[in-house]
């Protein structure tokens, strides 16, 4: 016997129909909107934010009114930083629609880039995660090789729980990373004590995009 | 206790650093994970879920491995099965020699340490390099792992500068943690885009995408799976969950039991090799299912341990791991959960001491996140010991002359009632610090001075 059948036949394939499974499975996620911890009161695009920059991830944010007003943001970063007026730009077409003078903007990432310019295509309230799906569009190393990594999300495609993220990503197929991004990197693995950019990303700053903003 | 058990145990009870090493980290971890699940009212409803999620998959582990096979086949994954450590090592080793691959970069796995991949990579002449910042510091140091998710966490900074020091090719002045970490942002780099094979493990599989999950909060998990041509995963089979939505009710769990946070910065589901049209990513994707052990788990009895997520929590809240520190246990998995895992890797006979260096206190299967009654398995161990004539021959004999009094009530009053006053011969304000018979106590720390009379006797006072 080959080792697949081996543990199969020693967990036993079963005899259970496939339908009951999924019913069970499926009533074991029903139990779980009175079972969430409380983190999405009110508007989700602001319960993101506010948990995006709050102490637990630490990044720091900009709201523009459109995304003509991306370019602008970013080199308002770049100057507040010091930083060199050149940015890897991740191939997505809503940010290569944009006009980037003043900024110089290149395709390929560098091992050792400074900062690089990413569009998510939502966010998720509940954690304050960024999440991004790997593709022509979308390479995946853009958001880990950097050093600043600026991500662009619009305001309505903030989704409020984790569970949305899995019913909008059960629709479609999958890709071949789904990346959740919850802040910057940082590790805790000398003495417990927090440092940032271990290997991926110091610095996450997070441009939202809000578009005639209705609210006070 | 065997002889080499309590040789490890001396040698950490004696280590000057060990304990303020242990107590840095492992303090944080419980402050942390207690105010998020402060904040977090249903959190013990949430762990009866996480339970059942998990329960639900073990009871239907065929189904569910047939699934994630077969989509993760569909993907363009290749998937491989193994018996033992031996065949997963000898899978992973084929491809990357397969490969020709010089180098391999490795995102942290519990599951590659217990099957010896370290190990069987540095025989096979394969350059490995450890990318997660602690794993890195263990492998400078040719030291092993002492916890699951802080795996340096016996060092003091100050040994990890001086180790840094001395094998980093560009160190600078190290006079911070900051620094430190920087110096190994600087030695990693490039070793990360040089490497042909990039190896990790997996915290959950995705049965209905055949997707695979990895959590890290340095981003090491990502920059080790994407520049490589082959990205391998190897997995103990219980990781598996019916979906994406059941991975994100488990991950609440886990993260929060493990650091505190509410998600780690980077949770990634890998499927597939790269695409067509894809600007990154590895051009083959394997993943190992490995059983070891876990099989033999199910039909013995033991099918709650499959349930762990292995978030820590169970280590981080022990008294025992907290005074010995996780090499004492001998094993790759330390504390409870070790003390449960150890005696099925590595056979009862060799590791009888684990499940009896507990307190029984209860407070591993209080925070942890799934569930599982360690106590009650630890029990079970001592129990199977007991009943296989495991049980060394003093502890054996002792146990017997203990039964001959506890059967015997006046007999057993009698002898605590002389027994008192001895004892508080010793006594110097309080506390005995030397006794005759009582050295592996007091060798360590000082015994509190019994009261003058016993319980039983107290309360025949009052009652009269």
């Amino acid at each position: 016997m080959n080792a697949r059948d081996a543990i199969l036949a020693a967990v036993g394939s079963g005899s259970r129909p496939a339908a009951e499974i999924a019913r069970e499975a499926a009533a074991l996620i029903e139990r779980v909107p009175g079972l969430r911890p409380d983190r999405v009161n009110g508007d989700p695009a602001e319960a993101f934010l506010a948990r995006v920059t709050g102490p637990a991830i630490g990044a720091t944010a900009t709201r523009v009114a459109a995304l003509a007003d991306v370019p602008g943001a970013v080199r308002a970063y770049l100057d507040a930083h010091d930083l060199p007026a050149g940015v890897a730009l991740q191939p997505h077409p809503k940010l290569g629609e944009l006009d980037w003078s003043g900024v110089e903007t290149h395709r390929a990432i560098a091992v050792d880039e400074a900062a690089a310019v990413l569009f998510a295509p939502y966010a998720v309230a509940e954690t304050g995660s960024l999440v991004f799906r790997s593709g022509p569009n979308m390479p995946v190393l853009f958001a880990f090789l950097p050093l600043h990594c600026l991500v662009v999300v619009e305001s309505a495609s903030v989704v409020p729980w984790l569970e949305d993220c899995a019913a909008i990503e059960a629709k479609r197929p999958a890709p071949r990373n789904l990346n959740l991004i919850t802040g910057a990197s940082g590790t805790t693995d000398i003495e417990g004590a927090l440092v940032r950019g271990a290997h991926g990303p110091a610095n996450l700053h997070v441009i939202f995009v809000e578009p005639s903003n209705p609210k006070p | 206790m065997t002889a080499a058990f309590s040789a490890r145990v001396d040698k950490a009870l004696a280590d000057p650093t060990l304990k303020l090493a242990i107590d840095r980290t492992t303090g944080t971890a419980r402050a942390k994970r207690a105010a998020a699940v402060a904040a977090w009212p249903q959190f013990d409803a949430a762990r009866d879920l996480g339970r059942d999620i998990k329960d639900h998959v073990i009871a239907n582990l065929g189904f569910y491995l047939a699934e994630f096979e077969r989509n993760a086949i569909a993907s363009g994954a290749k998937v491989h099965w193994a018996r033992t450590a031996e065949e997963a090592c000898a899978i992973v080793v084929g491809i990357c020699r397969d490969a020709g691959a010089k180098s391999v970069t490795r995102a942290k796995s519990m599951l590659g340490e217990e099957i010896g991949l370290p190990h069987a990579l540095d025989e096979e002449g394969i350059e490995r390099v450890e990318t997660d910042l602690a794993e890195h510091i263990v492998q400078l140091a040719g030291d092993r792992p002492s916890h699951i998710v802080w795996p340096a966490l016996h060092k003091t900074r100050e040994q990890v500068g001086e180790l840094f020091r001395r094998l980093h090719a560009d160190p600078g002045a190290l006079d911070s943690v900051e620094a430190m970490v920087g110096s190994a942002r600087r030695q990693l780099r490039q070793k990360f885009m040089r490497a042909d094979v990039g190896i990790s493990g997996a915290n959950f599989l995705i049965a209905d995408t055949g997707a695979v999950c990895t959590v890290t909060n340095e981003g090491n998990a990502e920059l080790t799976t994407t520049p490589p041509r082959v990205h391998i995963v190897t997995a103990g089979i219980e990781k598996l969950v019916p979906s994406l939505a059941h991975a994100m009710s488990l991950l609440r769990l886990l993260v929060r039991s493990a650091t505190g946070a509410e998600l780690t910065q980077y949770t990634t589901f890998h499927c597939s090799p790269r695409r067509p049209g894809d600007a990154d990513g590895p051009e083959a994707f394997h993943i190992v299912l490995v059983d070891n052990g876990r099989t033999r788990m199910l039909a013995e009895g033991l099918s709650d341990m499959l349930r762990c997520l292995r978030c820590g929590a169970c280590l981080n809240h022990c008294v025992v791991y907290r005074q010995i520190g996780g090499h004492a246990y001998g094993g790759v998995y330390p504390g409870p959960m070790g003390s449960v895992l150890t005696p099925v890797l590595e056979g009862l006979a060799q590791s009888q001491d684990l499940p009896r260096a507990c307190t029984l206190n209860g407070q591993c299967q209080e925070v942890c996140p799934v569930k599982i009654p360690l106590p009650t398995l630890l029990r079970g161990w001592r129990d199977r010991a007991w009943r296989e004539g495991l049980e060394p021959t003093v502890s054996r004999a002792g146990i017997g002359v203990w039964r001959i009094f506890v059967l015997r009530p006046r007999l057993y009053r009698l002898t605590t009632r002389l027994a008192l006053p001895t004892m508080r011969l010793f006594a110097r304000r309080g506390w005995i610090t030397s006794m005759p018979l009582a050295g592996g106590w007091t060798r360590h720390r000082d015994f509190p001075a019994p009261a003058r009379r016993s319980f039983m006797d107290q309360i025949e006072r009052t009652r009269r």
